[in-house]
């Protein structure tokens, strides 16, 4: 096998992110691509967490995808909820101890799939304990149960180690990353360095946690299990391992951040602790200066700040999610008015309100697009992947600084939680242009009417006035009808500035067969699975191209127009209901994209059910298939 | 520098009712300016929206005119980022402790070097006379159709547990207490905040000059020492309870500095004691790029992040 599926599951507070941060490093250092997603709750303690993540050897790890080979198991509810999921032959890693669990002890699974899992257990005539799902899983579809007793692993190593009994369940968690290890037969040097880089050389933390990979390991060669997976041909040597917060921060650093403001919210607020931890450590400072991250009171404040920040002169921006972000929104329109270059990263999560706070979604592209009271200039950009995202939250300040704007960065929970093995970015590409920036002088006109974009000169460096009244070219009130017609017309005409300056593949990307009739048309992070579809569906004959959309607004009119001329079928793929991209191609281009793959559960579009749902398209059997499958 | 008051005045025509309050804010305002000989290009005067916000462009300095309720979180991104400037926040009652009270209170709390002066008319001026949140309960001021529903928050005492380390009350039409009190306040090293009572005649007509006159007495800084001398605890919080017991004196209003606290580190302080370089290089003044490239070297990047780069050991 060249790739392989796996999912490592506990219960929340279990250390079951702990595990795939220490895994990833791992099997970065033996040279595989890795990509993997952290499922979880809006809880802190005890509700049930998974990470699904795709190993390759061969190719970039860029979707996840269904059926699973290895199930490493924390506790029952994972081995419930999840073990259907097994492919023929697949391997199960649980805890002997768990086996006379039933289903109903269950507490904290949720009442509607242990109804579901009953009727299936009823339906097969399995009983509803751990012991009867594994005998059935093992006689009917050949899988391969590594059962040992975890207490008996930590006890051992507790006694070896003398970790008090008191603290020897903090490394629960490590039996799963060290039984994934050991099937995969990683060397153990691989997953020492990687604990080293996990806990930062706290070196007591290092050997306990070998302590515990060497027994564990012991008990899979006794099962005599293991997972065929290719060593890994990628030809690299170094390369980060960053979840898409990381990938954000690092640009943000890459193209000048000096103030970022935030209030806490689920999936943004990871970055900003990045950053946070960034801007305080002395080296960091000596060699970049002052980063500020400053965590405010509302969203409200966050937004404020970080246009006050810019008005000084500084490269700023905030970070949020949908409810966040709906409280910026009159600060954004007075972004547009007053021409403030801010960058607002804007990380979907499941709503509308509360929603799925810890759940993925695509469904505020237009809440991006279009809120905010009046008309005025903004720019809405999106991120295919990691690296993209690296690149595009560095460019976000050249932009909303060259045109004088404010930046929305749209990305989802999808691509911030999702943690991968990413290739080192080019920082040579990393430009910091700052526009049309002067130093005021007498008789100065922070809005001058001369140019599509006016000069812009810092608070402290010249008098003049921002309001978000109508203004004179001063910055002053002004009502005056006259001058209201010039500064609107100034204000939205940058859009087509925008247009016609940026270049092309900062709007859109076409990977593929551009020639081809297929053309699957996205943006942000179905990216992966979609080219991962694509090229599935090339083995088969069908050729077909992805366009990866990066320039949400303004919307690339021509370019998509012409890609569309040339295409019989375009689908649009997205994790919304709507397949919202499809209506604002509508809207732009007054041509119908018909045909979807959309999914709303809060969970990501794998490449199982992509695939076949495009091939139903392909078919004529559906325009629009509706993707349901994942925990 | 030698500037006179009308220097830092604008020559635009002022749009405020005859006899607002307003004007006189204005006039104390500059004049203390002026006496404070602050570079106009280093001050930034930060205002929200009502009939008080406009203020920002009849002064000849850089003004930012916000949204309504929201200068403090303005000024505290403009203070924050470049601490050369002096940040004064004008408001209405309504902007800044109805819609933006959240913002008040965390400016207390972060005690950033930044002067709030209040408008208090007791009235929604700008949108025609609705009660305030200043506006005592059962007053029935002309434009409310019924006598005031809700009780009044008491901005100083609302100042003084929020953790501002200058709280002081003014009066509008005293031009000469108030230039006085505007001075100390924006000297202060913090969060400071001025209450200044403003008379409203086109929609307050019960709190009005002559109600002021009757009402209001100077605080005598030979028997009332608001100044907290000492760097210790116990004096603070001894004039901090006299300064409240003071706010909650309602019968008659006093006006000067209810408490000062010079010991408390400003936000700026504090950020200087994790950043090494802060204030000196400043958001605002470090370079964020060398000749229009990144600041990130491959050296520097794998310096800084270092904690996320993992070194293939194959072969090893
Ligand atoms: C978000 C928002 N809500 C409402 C308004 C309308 N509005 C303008 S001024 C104002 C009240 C002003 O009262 P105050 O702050 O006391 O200032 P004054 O006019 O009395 O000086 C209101 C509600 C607005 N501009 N923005
Ligand atoms: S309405 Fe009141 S506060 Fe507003 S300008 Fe007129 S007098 Fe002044
Ligand atoms: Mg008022």
């Amino acid at each position: 096998m060249d790739e392989a599926s796996c999912l490592l599951g506990g219960f929340q507070g279990s250390g079951v992110e702990t595990s795939m941060m220490v895994l990833v490093k791992a099997l970065a250092h033996a040279g595989y691509s890795v990509l993997a997603q952290r499922e979880y709750y809006s809880n802190i303690t005890g509700r049930h967490s998974y990470i699904l993540m795709r190993i390759c050897s061969s190719r970039e790890a860029r979707s996840l995808s269904y059926p699973v080979h290895l199930i490493a198991a924390l506790d029952s509810e994972t081995v419930f909820t999840h073990a259907f999921e097994l492919t023929e032959g697949g391997l199960l890693v649980l805890d002997r101890d768990l086996f006379p669990r039933k289903l109903r002890e269950v507490a904290s699974m949720e009442e509607q799939l242990r109804e579901r899992l009953e009727r299936r257990l009823a339906s097969l005539g399995v009983g509803d304990d751990i012991e009867s799902l594994v005998e059935h899983l093992a006689s009917h579809a050949g899988v391969k149960v590594v059962a040992f007793s975890y207490r008996s692993i930590l006890s051992s190593v507790g006694e070896k180690r003398r970790i008090p009994p008191t603290q020897v369940n903090r490394y629960l968690s490590s039996i799963i990353f060290s039984a994934v290890a050991s099937l995969i037969s990683l060397k153990p040097l691989y997953v020492e360095q990687a604990l080293r880089s996990h806990f930062k050389g706290r070196e007591e933390l290092v050997a306990n946690n070998m302590a515990v990979f060497e027994e564990v390991s012991a008990r899979v060669r006794e099962a005599k299990a293991s997972l065929e997976l290719e060593q890994p041909k990628l030809k690299w040597e170094r390369l980060l391992v960053a979840s898409g917060n990381d990938a954000v921060a690092m640009g943000k650093v890459a193209g000048g951040l000096r103030f970022q403001s935030y209030y806490p919210i689920t999936p943004a607020a990871d970055e900003s602790l990045f950053l946070e931890r960034l801007s305080y450590d002395e080296s960091t400072e000596s060699l970049l200066g002052p980063l500020l991250v400053l965590q405010v009171e509302d969203e409200i404040a966050a937004v404020a700040s970080a246009i006050g920040a810019a008005l000084a002169g500084v490269r700023s921006s905030t970070t949020t999610s949908g409810p966040g972000f709906d409280l910026m929104v009159e600060g954004l329109s007075y972004a547009g008015m007053n021409e403030v270059p801010i960058v607002v990263t804007y990380y979907q999560r499941g709503g509308p309100s509360t929603g799925q706070p810890t759940r993925g979604s695509q469904s505020d592209l237009f809440n991006a697009i279009f809120a905010g009271h009046g008309e005025f200039s903004r720019v809405v950009i999106s991120s295919g992947d990691h690296l993209e995202a690296f690149y595009d939250a560095a460019e976000a300040f050249n932009i909303a600084e060259k045109y004088q704007v404010p930046v929305i960065h749209l990305l989802d929970k999808f691509l911030a939680n999702s943690v991968t093995t990413m290739p080192f970015p080019d920082l040579d590409k990393i430009k910091v242009e700052r526009g049309n920036v002067v130093a005021g002088g007498e008789g100065y006109k922070r809005f001058s009417l001369e140019a599509l974009v006016p000069p812009r000169a810092f608070l402290g460096d010249a008098i003049f006035w921002h309001t978000g009244d109508e203004h004179d070219e001063y910055g002053r009130i002004t009502e005056d009808p006259e001058n209201r017609e010039k500064m609107y017309r100034r204000r939205i005409e940058k859009m087509q500035l925008i247009r016609d300056e940026l270049p092309r593949e900062r709007k859109l990307t076409v990977q593929g067969g551009s020639d081809s009739n297929l053309l699957l048309i996205g943006w942000g992070s179905v990216k992966g699975v979609a080219l991962d579809a694509l090229e599935a569906l090339e083995k088969e004959g069908v050729r077909g191209a992805y366009v990866n959309l990066k320039l949400l607004w303004p919307f690339p009119g021509e370019e998509v127009k012409k890609l569309l001329s040339s295409a019989e079928d375009v689908i649009a793929i997205e994790h919304s209901y709507g397949a919202l991209v499809g209506k604002l191609i509508s809207m732009e281009l007054g041509v119908k994209v018909e045909k979807s793959v959309v999914k709303y559960t809060g969970r990501p579009i794998t490449f199982d059910e992509l695939q076949p749902a495009l091939k139903k398209i392909l078919s004529g059997v559906e325009k629009r298939v509706v993707l349901k499958h994942g925990a | 520098m030698g500037l006179k008051p009308q220097d830092y005045r604008t020559q635009l025509w002022i749009d405020w009712c005859p006899g607002c309050g307003n004007f006189g804010i204005l006039s104390s305002l500059t004049l203390a300016l002026s006496e404070l000989s602050i570079d106009p290009k280093k001050l930034v005067l930060v205002s929200g929206i009502g009939c008080s916000g406009k203020i920002f462009q009849y002064v000849n300095v850089p003004g930012v005119h916000n949204l309504h309720g929201r200068s403090i979180p303005f000024a505290t991104g403009i203070k924050l980022s470049n601490p050369e400037l002096t940040v004064i926040v004008h408001g209405g009652d309504g902007d800044l402790l109805g819609i933006g009270a959240g913002h008040f209170v965390a400016l207390g709390r972060r005690n950033v070097d930044v002067t709030v002066i209040l408008h208090d008319n007791r009235v929604y001026g700008l949108t025609k006379g609705q009660a305030s949140p200043t506006l005592p309960y059962g007053v029935k001021t002309k434009a409310l159709t019924h006598p005031n529903i809700h009780y009044a928050v008491n901005p100083i005492a609302l100042a003084l547990a929020s953790g501002y380390t200058f709280v002081a009350r003014s009066y509008a039409l005293e031009a000469k207490h108030l230039k006085e009190v505007i001075k100390r306040a924006v000297q202060h090293k913090g969060s400071a905040f001025v209450d200044v009572l403003q008379p409203c005649p086109t929609f307050n007509d019960v709190h009005t000059p002559e109600y002021y006159k009757r009402i209001t007495y100077y605080l005598d800084e030979r028997d009332w020492d608001p100044l907290v001398r000492n760097p210790d605890e116990r004096e603070a919080e001894e004039k901090l309870l006299k300064a409240f017991k003071l706010a909650l004196e309602e019968e008659r209003l006093a006006l000067g500095v209810f408490y000062q606290n010079p010991h408390v580190p400003t936000f700026e302080e504090r950020l200087a004691e994790r950043f090494k370089t802060y204030p000196r290089a400043s958001p605002a003044t470090s370079p964020i790029g060398r000749e229009s490239r990144t600041l990130l070297t491959p050296e520097t990047f794998q310096k800084v992040f270092r904690d996320y780069i993992v070194e293939t050991l194959q072969g090893y």
